[in-house]
């Protein structure tokens, strides 16, 4: 009978949610921006859902913590042949799946051929954005036993370890798959350090540690995000305990907390770069001249200082400072503005000219956009160019930007990019390459110099890193020759930590957070 | 009565044809491409225009609305464009914690307002009765954000007595107690702007009825002020009082979107919110529908009241 009572007081006290944060050894609540859309990695498009999903499953190669270098992940080894076209991976024994499952080879096939086989039995429960970016350059999946996968590429190409390490090629159950179908997307079953054990949309979801992983455990018991979309309350919430880490800080509130004892402000760097894209095709910017005028019309430094509040750094090349085969021996466009308006006089337009420029309100790594415009509007009529200014709802943007030809684009509009696979080729090609022209490709300012075009296609063709390094530091000096965009700054990644936390990793691509080795105090 | 009720329940058919063809409608004309926002960059042209397709973007407007409200007759809501969930259990549970939220607002803005509107009237004509004004203007005056942003600098992070967000603590949590702990900013922030409202208006309404002929028969007969007032004077004040809170129902749901992304409540604004953003058709026609249908409802409660509270107003 005694027992029963304290059950039964023990029950209340829990319901009652008065004891709250008496429970948290072992857990870690973090405030996201917004809820994940969905935790099939298949399907993900954005940071929240890529952050959690990250947690959940793994892929065959995985990035060093916080690099973009390549380590063995669900693949132990691997080879490739002379001519570059297949790879030979030998999988780890011993990994299971959630749900107790068995990973072999047959599993891999399964994960890509879901993607991108129209045939496949289970690729109508999705769809998959990022498949044929990621994975369309394999041609054919060989299962040669449990343990041993040859994958057969159309194309040799330099990047392809590192797509193995992106989010899109992560390992699901199959068994899940063929349980839950398309709403393995609140199923989540992967191979990961935590493991699923509740959503509830809109407040939290939960995830455990995983106690059959195949390495070494995580640290924490249990792992959770919370969806705080308002910044100052993801403060708020952060400084009365209930969150222990939050993503994105109001701006103005970073100075005060790096002061605070009881939190620890930490900026990374991401591999990201903000830019206005100038239109190459069309005058006034289609004159080599004129592009490199306005680039020098900008004061990128007091961009970053005074709008952004150095949550950046000032960009002197499209690449971001962090990618391999970065190079600073370029042209540097340091704020100029009377070389501005020489330039537009030898350009033939000594008293300046008026352009359009699309502004999105708002969006995925656009930062402060409008701020932004506003002061780069101000910085070009200062060397005699208007800029008429229109602003777009990022839903209308993406429809308004991506797609039509250079002649139905404005001279000017803002874009950036964050690096997917931690190689340059996933900005220098799929940004500035003329075989990129949409809809081909991601090539907005419709820049081509055949020279650049050649040594970008060489470079991700070329196995040897040591020759890849030349030629990417060549056409990082056309580009900026050409300047065929106004690159602004590197965005930080900017996160509050009650003190005492240590260990978790920021990866540069995708925004990935990794929280398996976090220790709390 | 009955008639009547069947006349207003037949009529609902045409009011929620009405609201969600305006919202396809408008969420059609709007640009912007559903499946662009939902692909991302990386998506190739192929990619979209299969996807298009599978999601039956690629059909023409009046199609691609039969098509919807046919599947919602037979009770199937779609499935989220960005979700890639079924619409259903989606919306209901939001709209539920909306529910919560909303009633609780409206309720504690109901009792709160009549109360303050009834001791405007004991005490009109001195400095109380023009101070319950002043707080009653102020009252409506206050923007919903700001007065959120407010209680939840001062009762969560400086004081620390509540909670600053969401429905239940992160950890543990989950009960009654924990819940209602969690609803007590929110539904303060939300019920301020319709408890001034609702005040202002028993005050006048009340004020105007103790003009009439038979207060003072009231009076005369000896019965204390109090009487007067709760029992003679409030019951015929009550018709457009009652009037008022219906309307604030709508308020309420509105104001909601703010008070719910400040205190990340799980609610339908939010969803409605990012919905539009994502051109996530079905879940917004799927929300519409239930907020549409739940105001037509209870706006039909409180006119079938009118006829409790006044049984002169008859229905036939």
């Amino acid at each position: 009978m005694r027992t029963t009572w304290a059950v039964v007081f023990c029950t209340l006290i829990l319901a009652s949610g008065l004891v709250g944060n008496c429970l948290a050894v072992g857990t870690l609540v973090v405030a996201l921006e917004a809820e994940p859309t969905s935790l099939d990695p298949h399907q993900l498009t954005d940071y929240n859902s890529v952050r959690a999903a990250a947690a959940l499953f793994e892929t065959l190669t995985q990035f060093k913590p916080g690099t973009t270098e390549i380590m063995p992940g669900l693949a132990e080894s691997w080879a490739l042949s002379d001519d570059g076209l297949t790879y030979t991976f030998h999988l780890r024994e011993g990994v299971f799946f959630h749900d107790g499952t068995t990973f072999t080879a047959d599993d891999v096939k399964f994960n890509f051929e879901r993607q991108t086989d129209p045939n496949h039995p289970y690729y109508n429960t999705g769809v998959f954005g990022y498949a044929d970016f990621t994975l369309g350059m394999i041609d054919t999946i060989d299962v040669v036993d449990d343990y041993t996968l040859v994958l057969h590429l159309k194309y040799t190409f330099a990047p392809f370890l590192r797509n193995m390490a992106m989010i899109a090629a992560a390992m699901i159950s199959p068994e899940s798959l063929e349980e839950y179908g398309a709403d393995i997307v609140v199923h989540p079953v992967g191979t990961g350090p935590f493991q699923f054990r509740e959503w509830q949309p809109g407040i939290k979801l939960v995830l455990d540690r995983n106690l059959t992983y195949w390495g070494e455990p995580a640290t924490l018991d249990t792992l959770i995000f919370r969806p705080i979309i308002n910044p100052q309350s993801r403060l708020a919430a952060l400084e009365t305990g209930e969150v222990d880490f939050m993503v994105n800080p109001p701006p103005e509130d970073i100075e005060r907390l790096r002061n605070d004892p009881n939190f620890d402000v930490v900026a990374k760097l991401g591999q990201h770069t903000w830019w206005i894209v100038l239109n190459c095709q069309v005058p006034p910017f289609d004159n080599k001249l004129v592009r490199q005028a306005v680039h020098y019309a900008v004061d990128k430094k007091a961009i970053v200082d005074g709008i952004l509040r150095n949550t950046g750094e000032v960009a002197v090349n499209p690449l971001p400072t962090n990618v391999w085969s970065y190079t600073e021996d370029v042209k540097i466009y340091d704020y100029n503005p009377q070389k501005a308006r020489d330039l537009l006089a030898q350009a033939g337009y000594p008293n300046g000219f008026e352009v359009e420029f699309w502004v999105p309100q708002t969006g995925s790594g656009m930062q402060q956009p409008v701020e932004m415009a506003i002061a780069i509007q101000a910085y070009l009529a200062a060397v005699g160019v208007t800029a008429n200014i229109q602003t777009w709802e990022w839903g209308t943007y993406l429809d308004k930007v991506f797609g039509p030809p250079a002649g139905e684009l404005p001279a000017m509009h803002e874009m950036s990019w964050i690096m997917d696979n931690g190689d340059p080729d996933n900005f220098l090609y799929i940004l500035l390459s003329g075989e990129q022209w949409p809809l081909n490709g991601f090539n907005e300012s419709f820049y081509k110099n055949e020279e650049v075009d050649r040594l970008l296609r060489e470079a991700r063709v070329e196995l040897d890193a040591d020759k890849r390094l030349p030629l990417y530091e060549e056409a990082q000096k056309l580009i900026c020759e050409d300047s065929p965009w106004i690159w602004v700054d590197h965005a930080y990644e900017t996160f509050v930590v009650r003190a005492g936390i240590q260990g978790f990793v920021f990866q540069p691509t995708q925004g990935i957070l990794r929280f398996e080795r976090v220790t709390l105090k | 009565m009955i008639t009547y009720l069947i006349r207003r329940l037949f009529w609902l058919v045409p009011v929620l044809v009405g609201v969600t063809f305006l919202v396809f409608l408008t969420m059609y004309l709007a640009p912007g491409d559903p499946v662009k926002i939902m692909l991302g960059p990386r998506a190739n042209a192929e990619t979209l225009e299969r996807v298009r397709a599978e999601l039956g973007l690629d059909r023409p407007l009046p199609v691609q609305y039969f098509s919807w409200i046919s599947r919602v007759m037979t009770g199937d809501w779609g499935r989220s464009i960005q979700l890639r969930r079924q619409v259903f259990p989606i919306v209901t549970s939001r709209f539920q914690s909306t529910a919560l939220l909303g009633f609780s607002a409206l309720l504690l803005a109901s009792l709160g307002g009549i109360g303050a509107g009834i001791a405007a009237v004991f005490k009109r004509q001195t400095g109380w009765d023009s101070l319950f004004t002043f707080l009653a203007i102020v009252g409506f005056s206050i923007p919903v954000f700001w007065l959120g942003l407010i209680l939840q600098l001062v009762f969560g992070v400086r004081l620390g007595w509540l909670p600053t967000s969401g429905m239940v603590s992160s950890v543990g949590g989950g009960g009654v107690g924990d819940m209602l702990v969690h609803l007590i900013l929110p539904v303060l922030a939300l019920s301020t702007e319709p408890l001034a409202l609702i005040a202002r208006m028993t005050r006048s309404s009340m004020l105007e009825v103790i003009q009439e002929d038979y207060i003072k028969a009231a009076r005369s007969k000896g019965l204390t002020e109090t009487m007067v007032l709760l029992k003679h004077a409030l019951r015929n004040a009550f018709v457009p009082i009652l009037t008022v809170i219906g309307m604030q129902l709508g308020f309420v749901f509105a104001g909601s979107v703010f008070v719910e992304a400040i205190f990340s409540w799980p609610g339908i604004g939010n969803l409605i919110v990012n919905g539009i953003l994502a051109r996530d058709f079905p879940i917004v026609q799927g929300s519409i529908l239930l907020i549409a249908l739940s105001y037509v409802l209870i706006n039909l409660i409180v006119d079938m009241s009118y006829a409790y509270v006044n049984p002169s107003l008859r229905y036939d």
